[in-house]
């Protein structure tokens, strides 16, 4: 038997934003968290300059993503006129300035990098808020969206630090703790997230995300953190700790991903009564 | 509004529910909205709107797969898989080749070698087409015998039986509430939200707002069903049962809860039934008797007013006279009141042995005849229109597959009696009939009520006396001959069992003579090898008839075989009159009546031609034109061109142009309903779009007519049926021809409970087959979005009827997929002992376990845009059978079927049903 | 003030989609976009099972969650409560799409016509290349309205001045009118009927009110 609220004809999944605008909020938190990172890392040089680069790539290809999915990209400008409400809006104002302030920082200026940092925060804050004010989906209007997408941002970032940590032989043993840190954060959340949906969604919504749940646990927690505590003492330690950033950062995506197109379902119909036709019985 | 806009007003009549009325909005030369015609408003009982239909003809008029020229055959082969190789050709070279095939027929006699007539015409949809087929009908008058029989599922898959027992009884052709007044409707399939039309949905919602409560009695949770206050999901089949069992409560109730004046005045229960069936008749008079126990004594029926009993047995002087005027007995005879025979026939039929039968639990019969009586208010008045009529807001409602095929004589003959024992028939609030077409004038059904044999109404029976009736039928249909019902009118061809045609050209039965293909046939707005039964075998024989002549919208599958396309002028680009208002199927009941025109919105499309065009010119290739604009004189293209102060008719020698002949139509009309005062041509009609005049809403109601005359309802003893039947039964036997045997046992005063359902299990087995392998009743119910057909093609009525449950494929109780392991969009295969066919499962919880439902009429493979839907159709898997054809020819859409997923690998699981 | 509202009667409604097709017609939208379609609801198992048909699309909320979200200031909402869309305004992004709890909003990428490749005349005649690509819904007719009360005529009781949808119905499920306006149709319907909006706990205040029940 059907609750007894829910006569709706059922829900589906949303078809508004595809692959492309899953990418923007898969890359563009990612790059935020590579480039808070950055910020944090000490490094100096290529070891500064790669992962603040990378980061803005990750952000930038987001948003190229989105500019060819929407229906006139030609008028794309006209993102920014209302800030007053709509986080899209605001997102696209904090974009430029978080690229400006990156580029200044990639070039030595500590200050900007600081600054930069906190623009990255505010946009994957953007982002995490853009998703919960979208009542249409159970899954996404959850009031613990906006930390949880922060929280995955972070740490794929600090997790793809590592991997770019690897090829410029940057070295910062304490971000590793953090990372791994972020890493249980980032789980503690997901499963307050998941806990507070409740029996409100569909329950293909509930598998697909489930699904993403588990690698989450497995492949985006337990196994970083055991590669980052090997890479804390096994030869090849960058490489380890890489594998299990890279790890991170795809279980984190995956969520993402499944959340905007597997998870996104609407919450369809319902009516409070059933009409009485004719006399009540 | 710009200068370039107008609002066309016409009408649409492309289901039985209408007319209806609207406007379509024309910008610069261009068809772009229909919407209703609010100046209707206030006379049309549906606000001047029209259904989701209608919207569909701006598509239907710019539709890119028409057939915009004539078009003539190349390759002589017909098959499903053979392209006809269709070519364009002009209009010229088209009436060439048809009226050279005509002119060759003249020539050679209009009956042949069989006496059938040679040239044959379907035209679908209930009688719709005539409105659509301009001044058609004069060119087929003048032509003289055409066979009109070769069915595309009229007479047999329609309200069949309601049709003639209908009439019969009530001059109902089709039955309605008297939905306004009704409080209480028992509805055993009449899926009146989905056919009833813009008039009946209309109705019924104002209805169940006022607090109407309807009880719907289907095996499956139909639109109508999802209307009610109750639905009772009853065995398929199984009415006849419930509805005796409600007959039976009723009538253990306390006598003085019925109508007793209106069954002692009105109906024939106190007649006197003798020792073998018949009526109790006065040797001199002839006159049936009934008992005054005023005087104790025998009395005639129409003796001046006594104490005629309405129960008991009297031992009476008399005779009784049975068939062919034999008297079978005389002297003093012992007879029973009809009423005690009916009384005693149903006192076994109990709501406890309904339960087994049905499946609805006696408990809840009893509860719904409780209500039933509650609500009809015997003894009740009501004042409409000046005159005091009884009042009984009680009605009951059939719909097809209950009204029509096995079971279907039975399901109206109870119906007709649960109003009758309340005095609920024909009058305010009960159950009314609309209109007749068996019986005349068409437009007044109070008119054709005159005074025939016994008290009754007179009805024009084919004849089954040794003298008149005849082996030899009119048409291949043969309804004249074996079906005396259906009378012997202009409708009377499409009563008939109108499969016979189809069936007996692979081998007539015995006695009738050999049924022949025609030599022309003639389709329009028709699509029998989708709509029929066993359609593949239809097509095979089309493929036969060597010279076919198709009015073409798009090809399809009929067309398919055709020799000629002819483009006619379409919905919105063609003239005609149709008449409005009175009292008309389905639930047109309107306080006005008149006429509506239909014009061109737009100019037609291609080299489409305006019907009344080619009629003319037909008509003068084959040298009847005189005859033929005779025949529009005479009304049989609208109405009379000639009446008391006015006169329009046409000079038959000379040839008149569509416009002229339509204006002087309308002259005619608008002269007859004002009496002569007015008499507006064809411009001014254009502008209006329609006339009316007041229609009394007494006159919805058959009552005082019959009171007046003195008349009594033929119920609750079918004396003049047993009888004809027994006629019949010999002249056949005479014949040598005992096939249709099984059917005369229909013929009974007092209709049975038989095991129907066992029927078609029994002719599963009569062919080979175990009845267990095929579980499932596959059923079929209405669809406003599709029905009648002509919309198939249509993107946007295809795109809004899949918001409908069950458009997309076969619908199948929720426990039996699960069980079967089939999940809603699965591919299924549905299959009979003869063929299967697939579509997608549609998984639902509002229907029997042991029952599917394929909405409307699929398995299209040459309509265009319909032939990729992958829709099934019942008719794919009905068979054409005797065997499962009742007494007045109809038949029923319903099949036994077996169900499985179409992708199962391996050992497929096949369908049980719960 | 004026308050547009609609009313839809569950008791009447058939479920027949003529409200669906007049106003594909009103609004030439193209294949696929219903901007005002019914609903085929069924609850229960069987035996037990009920079905109702419900009309739905934009509900023109107090508290359009559409409008927050939109970035460009496309979509608002007037005085009289009717959410519009500013066609050239909006990029397409359909963020009001999935903003919306009722699915009443619709993007078609490019232009379409009912029987693929060419348009009949009567969708070339009104195709709108303004509309490609960007969201669109429901207006209440806008145009009919504002035409209509300029001329004096009353939205909801004169036909030139209601929506398609509510002129097309043939059940009379429909109603359309002013709240402010105690004596108007959908005033006296909500005062005598039983009525629910749907989604109410997501705060968006809609102003489409169903009716179940007398009462």
């Amino acid at each position: 038997m059907r609750k007894a609220v829910d006569y709706g004809a059922r829900p589906w999944q949303q078809t508004h934003w595809d692959a492309r605008a899953a990418a923007n909020f898969v890359c563009g938190g990612m790059g935020c968290g590579l480039v808070v990172a950055a910020a944090l890392s000490g490094a100096e040089g290529v070891a500064r300059v790669a992962p603040v680069v990378a980061g803005l790539a990750l952000v930038a290809s987001g948003l190229i993503a989105v500019f060819f999915e929407i229906g006139r990209p030609l008028r794309a400008v006209n993102v920014l006129f209302n800030p007053r409400t709509s986080w899209m809006s605001r997102e696209a104002l904090v974009a430029p300035l978080l690229v400006a302030a990156a580029l200044a920082g990639a070039t030595g200026r500590a200050p900007f990098l600081a600054l930069a940092a906190l623009l990255a925060l505010v946009y994957a804050y953007c982002q995490g808020r853009m998703l919960a004010a979208a009542k249409g989906i159970p899954a996404w209007r959850a009031p613990l969206v906006p930390v949880l997408l922060v929280a995955t941002g972070i740490a794929e970032g600090f997790g793809l630090w590592h991997v770019v940590a690897a090829f410029t032989g940057a070295r910062a043993p304490w971000l590793a703790v953090a990372f791994g840190a972020l890493l249980i954060a980032r789980i503690v959340v997901y499963r307050r997230y998941r806990q507070g949906l409740g029996h409100a969604l569909h329950r293909d919504a509930v598998a697909a995300l489930d699904r993403a749940g588990r690698v989450l646990l497995w492949g985006g927690t337990l196994a970083p953190l055991a590669l980052v505590a090997l890479a804390a003492v096994l030869p090849g330690g960058p490489w380890l700790a890489a594998a299990g950033g890279l790890a991170a950062a795809a279980a984190g995506a995956r969520l993402k991903a499944t959340l905007v197109l597997r998870a996104g379902q609407n919450q369809g119909f319902a009516i409070a009564h059933l009409p009485v036709r004719g006399v009540r019985t | 509004m710009t200068a370039t806009a107008q609002r066309v007003p016409t009408y649409c009549y492309q289901c039985v529910a209408g007319p209806d009325l609207l406007t379509v909005k024309v910008v610069d030369g261009v068809a772009t909205e229909v919407e209703p015609n609010f100046c209707a408003a206030e006379i049309h009982p549906g606000g001047g709107k029209v259904c989701v239909k209608a919207y569909g003809l701006i598509q239907k008029t710019y539709h890119p797969g028409r057939v915009l020229t004539p078009m003539k055959r190349t390759n002589p082969r017909k098959g499903r898989g053979e392209d006809p190789g269709f070519v364009p050709i002009s209009w010229d070279e088209a009436f060439d080749l048809v009226a050279g095939k005509l002119n060759a027929i003249r020539a050679s006699g209009l009956l042949d070698e069989s006496g059938y007539p040679r040239v044959a015409a379907t035209f679908g949809g209930g009688g719709t087409p005539q409105s659509y087929m301009g001044t058609l009908p004069a060119f087929l008058a003048a032509w003289g015998p055409i066979d009109m029989g070769f069915g595309s599922g009229q007479g047999v898959k329609c309200y069949h039986s309601e049709h003639l027992y209908g009439e019969f009884w009530h001059r109902a052709f089709i039955v309605a509430p008297d939905t306004p007044r009704t409080e209480y409707l028992i509805s055993c399939g009449a899926n009146v939200e989905a056919s009833g039309g813009v008039v009946g949905v209309w109705r019924h919602a104002n209805a169940r707002v006022r607090g109407m409560k309807r009880v719907q009695v289907e095996p499956h949770l139909s639109v109508t069903g999802a209307c009610s206050a109750e639905w009772l999901p009853i065995r398929p089949k199984t009415d006849a049962a419930f509805l005796f069992a409600l007959l039976n409560v009723l009538l253990a109730a306390p006598r003085e809860r019925l109508d007793l004046p209106f069954l002692g005045e009105r109906t024939a229960s106190p007649y006197l039934v003798g020792p073998n069936g018949y009526y109790l008749r006065d040797p001199a008079s002839r006159k049936p008797l009934v008992f005054d126990a005023a005087v104790g004594a025998a009395v005639a029926f129409d003796a001046p007013a006594g104490a005629p009993a309405l129960e008991g047995r009297y031992s009476v002087d008399a005779i009784e006279v049975g068939p062919d005027d034999a008297v079978l007995a005389s002297g003093r005879l012992e007879g029973a009141t009809a009423f005690t025979l009916m009384a005693e026939h149903l006192a076994s039929c109990t709501p406890e042995w309904a339960e087994a039968i049905c499946e609805v639990p006696a408990a809840r019969i009893r509860r719904i005849a409780g209500e039933y009586l509650d609500h009809a208010r015997v003894g009740e008045t009501i004042d409409v229109d000046g005159v005091t009529l009884p009042f009984r807001p009680v009605a009951v409602s059939l719909g097809k597959t209950v009204n029509n095929g096995w079971g279907s004589y039975e399901c109206c003959w109870a119906r007709t009696m649960l109003a009758a024992l309340v005095g609920a028939l024909e009058v305010p609030g009960g159950t009314i009939g609309t209109t007749v077409r068996l019986n005349r004038p068409h437009n007044d059904r109070l008119k054709s009520v005159k005074p025939g044999p016994d008290g009754f109404m007179d009805y024009a029976l084919n004849p089954t006396d040794k003298a008149r009736w005849s082996p030899r039928p009119n048409i291949r249909n043969a309804y004249r001959t074996m079906v005396p019902l259906a009378a012997d009118g202009p409708w009377s061809q499409a009563l008939g069992p109108t499969h016979f045609s189809w069936m007996f050209l692979d081998e007539t039965p015995a006695g009738l003579p050999r049924v022949t293909p025609p030599e022309v046939w003639f389709v329009y707005r028709s699509n029998p090898a989708i709509s029929f039964w066993d359609t593949p075998s239809v097509q095979a024989k089309m493929a036969r008839f060597p010279f076919v002549v198709a009015f073409a919208f798009t090809r399809d599958e009929t067309n398919h075989f055709a020799d000629v396309l002819l483009p006619d002028a379409g919905d919105l680009e063609s003239l005609q009159l149709i008449r409005i208002g009175g009292t008309k199927y389905v639930e047109q009941f309107w306080t006005h009546q008149g006429y509506a025109l239909r014009q061109p919105a737009v100019a037609p499309q291609g080299e489409a031609r305006d019907f009344t065009d080619i009629a003319t010119e037909l008509a003068h290739r084959c040298g009847l034109s005189r005859e033929y604009v005779g025949a529009i004189n005479r009304g049989v293209a609208a109405v009379p061109l000639k009446g008391p102060g006015w006169n329009f008719e046409l000079d038959p020698g000379t040839r008149h142009s569509t416009e002229a002949i339509w204006d002087a139509l309308c002259k005619a009309a608008s002269a007859e309903l004002t009496g002569g005062a007015e008499s507006h041509g064809l411009d001014w009609w254009k502008a209006h779009g329609f006339l009316a005049r007041p229609h009394p809403q007494l006159d919805w109601y058959l009552y005082p007519t019959l009171a007046a005359k003195g008349l009594r309802f033929e119920l609750p003893y079918q004396e003049r049926l047993k009888r004809v039947g027994a006629e019949l039964g010999a002249r056949l036997h005479e014949n040598g021809m005992r096939w249709w045997d099984r059917q005369l046992e229909e013929y009974r005063a007092l209709p049975a409970w038989k095991d129907f359902p066992a029927l078609w299990e029994e002719a599963l087995r009569e062919d080979g087959h175990d009845p267990a392998a095929y579980p499932f009743w596959l059923l079929t119910a209405r669809s406003m979005q599709y029905a009648w057909g002509g919309n198939v093609g249509m993107q946007m009525i295809k795109e809004v009827a899949d918001n409908v449950a069950g458009h997309r494929g076969v619908i199948v109780n929720g426990g039996v997929a699960r069980r079967l392991g089939i999940e809603d969009g699965d591919e299924i295969e549905i299959a009979a002992p003869h063929r299967a066919t697939r579509g997608r499962a549609v998984v639902r919880e509002g229907i029997r376990p042991d029952t599917l439902l394929a909405i409307g009429q699929f398995d299209h493979w040459a309509t265009p845009f319909a032939k990729d839907f992958g829709n099934p159709s019942l008719n794919t898997l009905a068979t054409m059978s005797l065997a499962l054809t009742d007494a007045t020819g109809s038949g029923a859409d319903i099949v036994r079927v077996t169900i499985r997923r179409a992708n199962a690998v391996g050992h497929a699981t096949r369908g049980r049903a719960a | 003030m004026t308050r547009w509202a609609m009313v839809a009667d569950l008791r009447r409604c058939v479920g027949c989609q003529t409200c669906t097709a007049a106003c594909k017609h009103a609004n030439a939208t193209p294949p696929g976009v219903q901007w005002r379609r019914v609903l085929d609801m069924e609850v229960g198992e069987y035996p037990d099972v009920k079905r109702a048909f419900v009309p739905v699309g934009c509900q023109h909320c107090d508290d359009p969650p559409c409008m927050d979200v939109c970035p460009t200031t496309a979509t608002k909402k007037r005085d009289d409560g009717i959410v519009t869309i500013d066609y050239d305004l909006c990029i397409g992004c359909a963020y009001c799409s999935v903003a919306c709890p009722y699915q009443a909003r619709f993007k078609t990428p490019r232009a379409a016509f009912a029987y693929g490749g060419e348009p009949a005349p009567h969708e070339a005649a009104r195709h709108d290349p303004a509309r490609i690509a960007v969201a669109t819904k429901c207006t209440f007719c806008v145009e009919r309205i504002d035409r209509g009360t300029a001329e004096g005529r009353t939205p909801g009781v004169d036909p030139e001045a209601t929506p398609a949808c509510v002129n097309a119905c043939i059940s009379q499920a429909l109603a359309f009118g002013d709240l402010d306006d105690p004596s108007s149709n959908v005033s006296q319907l909500l005062r005598h009927n039983r009525h629910f909006r749907m989604h109410e706990e997501l705060g968006t205040g809609p102003r489409f009110y169903y009716l179940w029940d007398r009462d």
